[in-house]
């Protein structure tokens, strides 16, 4: 349980202790790749909480919908149309579900070792 | 189930520095310094300068504070009576004189060429645009009206009357007087300002003459003091 929380956290304090700084033009990708990978985060966590967890389906989610999600909005750029707000946009309706999700699972387990206590 | 922990912690920390990174591009982006040769030639001038004058002034304090520390009552307090007639002196609260110009802005003698037209009005706004070319003209003291102009000077309007430090501008000839190293450089600068110009524009007429000893008055009210604080030692 503790262990992601311990490996944010040092990913957290390692990025700021790098100092690596995108150049703007690279900013707007690396945003979409950042909601990406907590979607997929959540997903995974969702996913493992209801008992459908497939390690294989994680990994290569996490990096496909990066990919995917920057790759998106490169296009986008080059065609002139916004698609990263198709990005945004599907990943934060998938977020919402899934915290949503994974929030009424912890609530039924909470009530159901309250209740066999 | 380890294994998925484990998993979960490397997707963690990947995400954690994606998240960081993005933090800091997004709260400080790097600036890109786009200055050419000649630019940072002239920027590295410029800094060369200041390490000069701070360094003038650091040897100015420096051996201020050697006359402090010197044996002797009688010294001590010699050399603080200077330190605090030198500070007095910056902050414009002694008579000053020395060379410098003098400046007359009166309305235009309509009279002359036969036309009635309403008296024109001073703002303070050009007033105070004209004390700010001064300035960067290197003028050393400015008095404007017998009101001495010091850094909390407020120049403003009340009732169609021109108020500097809180005191009405009697009528005209306003006159201007300003303490100069340079008198006739500053009075060339000044009769090309766009200051004056716009004075001209508003049917003043502008006057400027050098002059070898200006006197200007004192700054005679108390300086209030509301904003700032003294330096804490050691920071």
């Amino acid at each position: 349980m503790w262990l992601p929380v311990l490996g944010l956290l040092l990913g957290l304090l390692l990025g700021f202790m790098s100092d690596i700084r995108v150049p703007p033009e690279y900013a707007n990708y690396l945003s979409i790749a950042v909601l990406a990978a907590l979607d997929t985060l959540f997903g995974g966590i969702r996913a493992s909480l209801q008992g459908s967890f497939e390690d294989k389906v994680f990994i290569t989610g996490f990096f496909f919908n990066i990919l995917l999600a920057a790759g998106l909005a490169y296009l986008g750029v080059h065609l002139g149309i916004d698609l990263y707000l198709a990005a945004i946009f599907a990943f934060g309706v998938r977020l919402f579900n899934n915290i949503a999700v994974i929030r009424r699972l912890l609530i039924s387990k909470w009530t159901d070792s309250r209740k066999k206590a | 189930m380890k294994e998925r922990q484990w998993m979960f912690a490397t997707i963690a920390l990947i995400l954690g520095g994606m998240l960081a990174i993005q933090f800091e591009t997004t709260n400080n982006p790097i600036v890109r310094d786009t200055r050419d040769l000649y630019e940072l030639r002239a920027d590295l001038e410029k800094e060369k300068q200041r390490q000069q004058e701070l360094n003038e002034e650091l040897e100015r304090y420096n051996a201020l504070l050697d006359n402090y520390k010197g044996n002797g009552k009688e010294e001590k307090i010699v050399a603080m009576e200077e330190a605090l007639a030198d500070l007095k002196k910056q902050a414009g609260l002694t008579t000053v004189s020395g060379q410098g110009i003098v400046i007359t802005i009166e309305p235009f003698n309509d009279e002359l060429i036969g036309v009635d037209r309403p008296k024109p009005k001073i703002e303070p706004d050009m007033l105070r645009r004209l004390v700010n070319e001064l300035n960067r003209y290197d003028a050393k003291e400015i008095s404007i009206g017998d009101q001495r102009i010091i850094s909390k000077t407020p120049v403003r309007e009340v009732n169609g009357v021109i108020y500097i430090n809180n005191e009405p501008i009697s009528s005209f000839p306003i006159e201007i007087k300003v303490l100069a190293k340079n008198n006739e450089k500053l009075q060339q600068k000044i009769i090309a300002s766009p200051a004056v110009e716009e004075f001209v524009r508003e049917n003043f007429n502008v006057e400027s003459t050098p002059k070898s000893k200006v006197i200007l008055p004192a700054y005679e009210k108390p300086v209030r003091v509301k904003f700032m604080k003294p330096v804490k030692e050691g920071t």
